[in-house]
């Protein structure tokens, strides 16, 4: 019998420990700076030579929930929705895909807000700060189930929820 | 800093500025004189029992199974119909009350000159559009409610993203906002003066911060004051506004925020065209001054936690005609 | 031939003009005059603009080809533009020339119907790439027009291009817009009164619409009449006399705006146009006012959604008539205005017919703007009727759009009917409509403006109207305001009819057949499948060799087609503004690619 107690005691207390971890959200991103059109990022796995360490920014918005769903609201607010719709494109490419044009890395997701692409992608650098295109790439990364299930906002009323429609988290890269 | 009305006036529903309001307090008033009465009453007759000494303990020993007397039993018959009664007759009457109150002020009980206004709840702050059937005439304001003295206004409240609660408790009670939905209510000033609104149904982080000021005054003054919000904003006089005017236009604000009569055309942030007539800043939280504003567009994290309002970085020396522009949008 | 089509014609009793006048055919066919009879005997078997002739009827007098051996038929040569997106133009044939528009880049192909296939000249105008992210709906051209030795077409890029036909060589190149402010060219121009005349497109961007006149050597801008605004921009002077009153008063295109939004409000001019020379007239409609959300722009919306003649010299209206005011459902006002002479109720009025968006068959006056019917020749539950005391159109509450959803809307936006344009032939009195058969839900949200991206604020899911059928293809009577036959189709029916003297039919589908009806009860007599879904305008032009030739562009793509063409994702209903929630099995049916079919008897 009190063993039985026990247990249920050590469930409650686990449940408890989980309910105190409380997530940080990022209110004062300092120093903010805007987003101007840097340094190319590495777009090709075809790198003369053997392929070389990169090093690549971190999303600071990355498997943030609150940031993710700042990201949602942007992604609305700056009409990206207009072409992208919610997700399945539009004037634009759909942002819910296995084949991505230059790759799903955040930071590349990132240049490609920053400078735009050539073929009707708007650049938005010097408009955006950056803390908030990292909120969107992260919620466009969301799209896909590459953030935890955890921070990924519910989807849009429009978004039928058939698996195969939404992609597997891919492949780790072969290091 | 510009005069702040006293808050505790301003926002009370004990010191109401118009008929609404009025009936409200006096239903309030009512409702709690009645129950104190009887709160008062029901306090006696149980203390009056306390202090008297049971007769029953000597003439009537306690026994397994009690049975009072024939006098006893219809004695405490009538004592508690009675009282039963009393509870039904007075609960149905404050029903009855509420109702005829509540339609009273109720937007089928409107006169019928009313003004329309649209009023949007947005994390956190309001948006405020005076209709009228000829569009042009239609002015957008935010966080900031001018209404004639004496003359009826109806609220179509509606929101943007979450449940809001348009409150103004000196005028009248709360009503929803919604999304997809419009409630309405209407509101009438008797007398000119300041009222403090602010969210009642919790939003957010922001809840707190998300006021607005209702500005009753004379009608000749509230038309001067409509007919001016309608025009476009004032071109900037000097070279130093027009500065001011570039990196406005030239930043991330026109993602946001629209300027009537200039280039930005941002609609998810509120309408600055008449931004410098306007008593606060960010739905009633700092005095609308220079150095307040300077530290809202430098750091609106710092002032109001979770604003949507993002942080935009401004350039030091870009920032004086930034605010001096801002300000002589008036 | 005269006598007997003169007789039939007259026995049918459809037809206005009587015997005489025909008579008078040769005279008038010099300026290009609209009695349909006369233009039956004046057809040279070329194809100088998309619309066929100004009046637009898409009738081809060429008879080869009848409804006895349309069976025949078989694939003559073929042309590969080599690209993937929607290919909604229509080949003109001038001189034993075909010139094929392609979409973006916006390739002119100049091919040697003496040699077929061969290329004579090409000519590449270059257009930003970055042009591609301005077009609401495919990066789509629908056609050139051809005008005293010189091709002129738009390129999404916004500017005008005037080509030599025989050399390929740029004559002049006018820049028209700014993609910056979500700008782009999209449509046909024509030539009237010495003028190309050009519009914009951008109605899901905010832009400011417009439509404009250039001078043919020059490629100078003689006038620009915007849609919104002061009469000083609307070009609206002292000759204007709309028929109702609604349409009356000054700078209408300012005070019936909230504010300053006239200015991004919308009312493009991105598709036909068709001129009276008689009356010396242009005729065109504006597209939908921006947003789509209807309870951010309050009031009529002066002049988006509204039908405008125009003097082709000046630009100056001489009447307007608002289609469809305060737009709530994107209906624009931008399909095609058939002219004809019709005689109704025993009278012959100068007509122009008008399928619009809003699923109604609109029969005006083309000399004043008065409307004398406006049935609805698809499903429609949005409007009851349209008052024609008073002009206005009475529109169901229920169905109204803002901050909510609303179900059941029929037509969906892409209306009873789109740009796609119909056909006249004057031996039935019958006009061809490739129409929509969808309904859709939309659901108000706050629209946002940022200069060059979307203005629009509406979730829109799209689904097939009642029966099922996506599209259809319908022969309407205009005197007797109702249809004659209809066929059903799987996909909206998003390509252009062309109907022939042989009273054949043509037309395709979404699904790739390209197909020919009897023009007198529908029945099918041929169909072809070609290789990707047909959203161009068919032609038919005599070749050098003295025969009758058919010939549309396939390659599926716009609005329709976007799941294909811009490869979406069907999870999102919403995607390409809700078409995709309809058309999410079209890409079972049909892939990309742009192809030249050219069809002959053998």
């Amino acid at each position: 019998m009190s063993s039985r107690y026990l247990r249920v005691a050590g469930v409650f207390f686990s449940l408890l420990g989980v309910a105190c971890q409380r997530e940080e959200r990022d209110l004062r991103p300092a120093p903010t700076r805007l987003a101007m059109p840097g340094p190319a990022a590495r777009e090709s796995l075809l790198q003369p030579g053997g392929p070389q360490e990169t090093l690549t920014p971190v999303n600071p918005a990355e498997g943030n929930g609150y940031a993710i769903s700042e990201g949602q609201r942007l992604f609305n607010a700056y009409n990206c929705s207009g072409c992208h719709s919610h997700g399945g494109g539009g004037i634009g490419p759909p942002l819910i895909k296995d084949v991505w044009i230059y790759g799903n890395d955040p930071a590349v997701l990132f240049d490609t807000i920053v400078k735009g692409r050539p073929n009707g992608m708007p650049s938005w650098g010097g408009r955006l700060p950056e803390y908030e295109i990292w909120q969107i790439v992260a919620y466009i990364r969301s799209l896909n189930n590459l953030e935890p299930k955890s921070v990924t906002p519910t989807r849009s009323d429009s978004i039928e929820q058939n698996s195969h429609t939404l992609t597997p988290p891919p492949e780790p890269k072969p290091q | 800093m510009t005069a702040f009305p006293a808050l505790l006036a301003a926002q009370s529903a004990l010191e109401p500025g118009g008929g609404n309001a009025s009936r409200i307090l006096r239903l309030g008033q009512g409702v709690v004189l009645l129950l104190a009465v009887i709160f008062i009453a029901v306090m006696i007759l149980s203390v009056i029992p306390l202090m008297r000494r049971h007769r029953g303990i000597e003439q009537e020993p306690l026994e397994r199974r009690h049975q009072p007397s024939e006098a006893t039993e219809r004695k405490l018959t009538m004592v508690v119909g009675s009282a039963v009664g009393a509870t039904v007759v007075i609960l149905l009457g404050l029903v009855v009350v509420s109702v005829v109150v509540g339609k009273s002020i109720s937007t089928a009980a409107m006169p019928s000159n009313a003004i329309t206004v649209e009023v949007t709840g947005n994390q956190w702050w309001w948006n405020v559009r005076y209709m009228n059937n000829d569009a042009s005439k239609i002015v957008v304001t935010a966080n900031e409610l001018h209404i004639p003295v004496g003359r009826p206004v109806v609220i179509r409240g509606m929101s943007n993203d979450v449940i809001h609660s348009f409150w103004v408790p000196g005028l009248q009670g709360k009503r929803d906002l919604i999304p997809s939905r419009v409630n309405t209510e209407w509101i009438q000033a008797d007398r000119a003066g300041f009222f403090r609104g602010q969210c009642a149904e919790f939003c957010g982080l922001q809840h707190a911060h998300m006021a607005m000021w209702v500005v009753a005054e004379p009608e000749d003054k509230f038309d001067a004051w409509l007919s001016h919000q309608a025009q476009d904003a004032a071109a900037p006089s000097t070279e130093e506004l027009q500065r001011g005017q570039q990196v406005f236009l030239g930043s991330a604000c026109i993602l946001c925020h629209h300027i009537q009569g200039t280039d930005a055309g941002g609609l998810v942030g509120p309408d600055l065209t008449h931004f410098g007539s306007r008593m606060t800043i960010a739905a009633g939280t700092l005095a609308n001054d220079k150095g307040n504003l300077a530290g809202w567009i430098a750091d609106p994290q710092g002032i109001k936690p979770g604003t949507k309002m993002a942080t935009v970085p401004v350039k030091s020396e870009d920032m004086q005609p930034l605010i001096d522009y801002l300000e002589s949008l008036q | 031939m005269t006598d007997s089509l003169g007789a039939k014609l007259h026995r049918r009793g459809t037809m206005a003009i009587p015997n005489t006048i025909a008579a008078a055919a040769a005279l008038f066919c010099f300026a290009g005059i609209l009695l349909p009879q006369i233009q039956n005997e004046a057809d040279d078997g070329q194809w100088t603009m998309a619309a066929k002739n100004p009046a637009s009827t898409r009738y081809s007098a060429l008879s080869q080809i009848t409804t006895a051996n349309a069976k025949n038929l078989k694939l003559a040569w073929t042309f590969s533009t080599g690209l993937t997106k929607g290919h909604e133009a229509a080949p003109l044939v001038v001189n034993n020339t075909m010139y094929i528009v392609t979409p973006w880049p916006n390739i002119l192909y100049a091919l040697d119907l003496t040699n077929p296939g061969a290329t004579k000249w090409t000519y590449s105008p270059h257009p930003s790439a970055s042009s591609q992210g301005t077009a609401c709906c495919d990066v789509v051209n629908r056609g050139a027009v051809y005008y005293k030795g010189k091709i002129f077409y738009n390129t999404l890029d916004n500017y005008t291009v005037a080509v030599d036909a025989t050399t390929g060589k740029q004559v002049w190149k006018t820049l028209m817009g700014d993609i910056n402010k979500g700008e782009s060219m999209t449509m046909a121009p024509i030539v009237a009164g010495g003028k190309v005349i050009v519009g914009n497109s951008g109605g899901e961007f905010g832009v400011h619409g417009w439509m404009a006149g250039l001078e043919t050597e020059t490629g100078k801008i003689t006038w620009r009449a915007y849609a919104t605004g002061p009469d000083s921009q609307v070009l609206i002077g002292p000759d204007f006399k709309p028929f109702y009153a609604k349409d009356r008063g000054k700078d209408l295109g300012v005070k019936t705006w909230q504010g300053d939004q006239w200015k991004i409000g919308g009312g493009s001019g991105w598709s036909w146009i068709s001129y009276d020379p008689d009356l010396d007239l242009i005729y065109y409609g504006t597209s939908n006012p921006g947003p789509w959300n209807a309870d951010m722009r309050p009031g009529d919306n002066k002049w988006t959604c509204t039908l405008f003649a125009r003097k082709p010299e000046t630009g100056q209206a001489v009447w307007a008539y608002q289609i469809n005011p305060h737009d709530n459902h994107d209906y624009d006002g931008v399909n095609e205005n058939i002219l004809l002479d019709l005689t109704i109720h025993g009278q012959v009025r100068k007509v122009l017919a008008h399928p619009d968006r809003n699923g109604r068959m609109y029969l005006m006056d083309r000399t004043t703007g008065e409307v004398l019917s406006a049935e609805a020749f698809a499903y429609v539950n949005t409007s009851d009727s349209v008052d024609l005391k008073t002009g206005r159109l009475h529109e169901t509450d229920a169905k109204k759009t803002g901050f909510k959803t609303v179900r059941d809307i029929c037509p969906a936006p892409p209306g009873g009917k789109d740009w796609q344009p119909s056909s006249f032939s004057p031996r039935t009195g019958l006009i061809y409509i490739p129409h929509n058969n969808l309904c859709a839900e939309m659901s108000g949200t706050p629209a946002n403006y940022i200069a060059g991206t979307p203005y629009v604020g509406s979730d829109v899911r799209m689904y097939p109207g009642p029966g099922g059928n996506r599209g259809a293809l319908t022969a309407w009577d205009p005197v007797a305001a109702k249809p004659v036959w209809s066929v059903k189709e799987m996909f909206p029916a998003w390509s252009g009819t062309v109907v022939t003297a042989g009273d054949v039919v043509f037309y395709g589908t979404m699904d790739g057949w390209f197909k020919a009806l009897d023009a007198h009860n529908g029945n099918l007599l041929w169909k072809f499948k070609v290789g990707s879904g047909v959203i161009g305008q068919p032609i038919s032009y005599k070749g050098p060799d003295g025969k009758q030739y058919v010939a549309v562009l396939a390659g599926v793509g716009g609005w329709s087609g976007a799941i294909v063409s811009g490869g979406l994702n069907a999870a999102d209903g919403t995607a390409a503004l809700g078409f995709v929630n309809a058309m999410a099995d079209l890409p079972k049916y049909t892939t990309t690619g742009g192809m030249l079919y050219v069809f002959s008897l053998p």
